[in-house]
């Protein structure tokens, strides 16, 4: 495989969920086509139910899709594989577990063939990683909203998957912590070189983060437009970067994409 | 690079000694720590005080209303005395307590081994649900006290008896309460753990079975309650031991410091029962009290 293959590729892909009670079907997600190239960080941005982690989850192999494909590294997604990790908006811990257990988890359900040695070399790596160093015996309801977050990317790191899917991972966290975990969510990803598809529902977000933004429609969800994003890296301690005039004018054009979209949004259908 | 990560080790950092400091034992701590053992040792010890005062001084009569201080004498007499090898009656509290308690423990262990495995399988497998749980919402809404003619039929005045009634009275809300958890486990956790590969048999283990752990307990502590009404129930009407009984031959006697004695007796049993399983709640799932703060 050279490197200029896509890692993921989305094909004509459509969602679709019964609503049983309805008796009716309603679209999702419609029609995607996507390819997403190794080490590239793409955000998705929308408006509210517009099938944003329906596409992530089809990624992920948690959501079954209705027609179209999606391959990973070429592979048919039929189910959760090892090559792909998830980082949840609500952090989705064990609340019954510790901070080290709860990142050694997918370890438990994998098997990587990796020694106990090496799994606790993995879970010291991931945790330094985070800087969660000295919270290995603390229980997620004892920490920070940010904290628990970043449990939940080192779980994600722990089996060296080759994409981390996220889902409005901060989305929950108070705006000075978010800063500070976006930095490190950059930070991590470019040490990594993984792959990253990430939702959003904050425009700086997606800019200071994304190599491409996707800017999805409402229902049902279509790709509206393709924005690339070319500052240098890192972005998110780069003053230059927020006060440039390519940045306002960037975050106004995706502004006014996503802006008549959430107004179809308000308006109810 | 670098900056970042002086800047979040600086947020959370905890090794700056004047931040944990420590208070010492001043008076307030020490009011703070026993306030509520010392407030309840006055309130209860002025209780038991103006009932004897009352009873002595307001002239009623002993045969409605005991003296607190014949009471804590029965009680103490009935505790720490037993009936003689091959006696008919016992007017012993102890064996009667003892006859009690191991009904209790025997049908709880029953409807726990019935009620958890029950709860389980119908929160599982939606199949399942929908066969039982007519039956159990049948059985759990009837008042239990009307199936104690039928089991005195079936089984006649035995312990069996007693220990069915107990069974039913308890396994309910042991499996209501366990079905309930597997059904709210939280789905995002359940999510979590596909994407990291867990199949089928280890969600159930890893994620469904500890998430309802402190449902199953609170479960068990309802079913304490409601096992302690079917024992006093099923001794009640059908027995010739037990504190049930006793509480109805102490009452046909005349001997109402006995009944007094047997009622405060269960009382504390009861808030013993509970209080471990609260102390037991807390112990395995800490995470879960601090969640409902």
């Amino acid at each position: 495989m050279t490197k200029s293959d896509p890692i993921i590729v989305a094909n004509d892909l459509t969602i679709a969920y019964e609503l049983h009670r309805e008796r009716k079907k309603l679209v999702a997600l419609q029609n995607i086509t996507l390819e997403v190239d190794p080490g590239e960080f793409v955000v998705l941005v929308g408006p509210s139910g517009c099938g944003k982690t329906s596409f992530i989850n089809a990624i992920s192999g948690l959501v079954p899709k209705a027609s179209g494909s999606v391959t990973v590294r070429g592979s048919e997604v039929t189910g959760p594989g090892p090559d792909r990790a998830m980082v949840f908006q609500d952090y989705a811990l064990l609340p019954w577990r510790t901070v080290e257990s709860n990142v050694r988890m997918p370890f438990e359900f994998q098997n990587l063939g990796l020694s106990e040695a090496e799994k606790n070399k993995r879970v010291k790596e991931c945790l330094e990683l985070v800087d969660l160093t000295g919270f290995e015996k603390s229980y997620p309801y004892e920490l920070s909203g940010g904290m628990k977050q970043r449990v939940g990317i080192a779980r994600a790191l722990i089996t060296s998957p080759d994409i981390l899917l996220a889902d409005e991972p901060f989305a929950a966290i108070d705006a000075m912590t978010r800063e500070a975990m976006q930095a490190e969510m950059e930070r991590i990803v470019m040490e990594t070189g993984q792959t990253c598809v990430f939702i959003t529902h904050s425009i700086d977000e997606a800019i200071l983060l994304g190599d491409r933004v996707i800017v999805i429609s409402y229902r049902p969800g279509k790709i509206k437009e393709i924005v690339h994003v070319n500052f240098p890296r890192p972005r998110m301690n780069n003053s230059d970067v927020k006060t440039s005039k390519e940045y306002a004018e960037l975050r106004d054009h995706i502004w006014n994409l996503v802006k008549d979209e959430a107004s179809q949004t308000n308006r109810g259908e | 690079m670098a900056a970042t990560k002086n800047k979040s080790l600086q947020q959370f950092d905890t090794d700056d000694p004047n931040r944990i400091q420590d208070i010492g034992w001043t008076f307030k701590e020490v009011w703070r720590r026993t306030r509520g053992t010392v407030v309840v040792s006055i309130n209860l010890i002025t209780f038991f005080i103006l009932w004897e005062l009352i009873v002595i001084y307001g002239d009623i009569n002993p045969l409605f209303l005991p003296k607190a201080s014949d009471m804590f004498a029965e009680l103490w007499v009935g505790l720490t005395t037993r009936a003689p090898e091959g006696a008919v009656f016992s007017g012993s509290i102890l064996d009667h307590f003892l006859h009690s308690f191991n009904n209790l423990m025997f049908g709880l262990a029953i409807a726990c081994l019935i009620g958890i495995p029950g709860g389980l399988l119908m929160g599982g497998n939606k199949y399942i649900e929908s066969i039982l749980s007519p039956y159990v919402w049948a059985l759990a809404s009837l008042p239990r006290i009307a199936l104690v003619p039928l089991f005195i039929l079936f089984l006649g005045f035995t312990t069996k008896m007693q220990v069915t009634i107990i069974v039913i009275s308890a396994v309910f809300p042991i499996m209501i309460n366990s079905w309930a958890g597997v059904k709210t486990t939280e789905k995002s956790l359940l999510a979590a753990a596909r994407v990291f590969g867990a199949n089928r048999v280890q969600l159930y283990v890893k994620v469904v079975l500890p998430y309802t752990l402190p449902f199953i307990i609170s479960g068990i502590q309802q079913g304490i309650g409601r096992g302690l009404i079917g024992v006093v129930i099923a001794e009640l009407f059908g027995g010739s031991n037990g504190l049930g009984y006793l509480i109805q031959r102490s009452a046909d006697t005349f001997n109402t410091a006995m009944t007094f004695a047997v009622l405060l007796l269960l009382i504390v049993m009861s808030l013993s029962l509970i209080n471990f399983t609260r102390w037991l709640e807390a112990y395995v799932a800490p995470w879960r009290n601090v969640n409902h703060i």
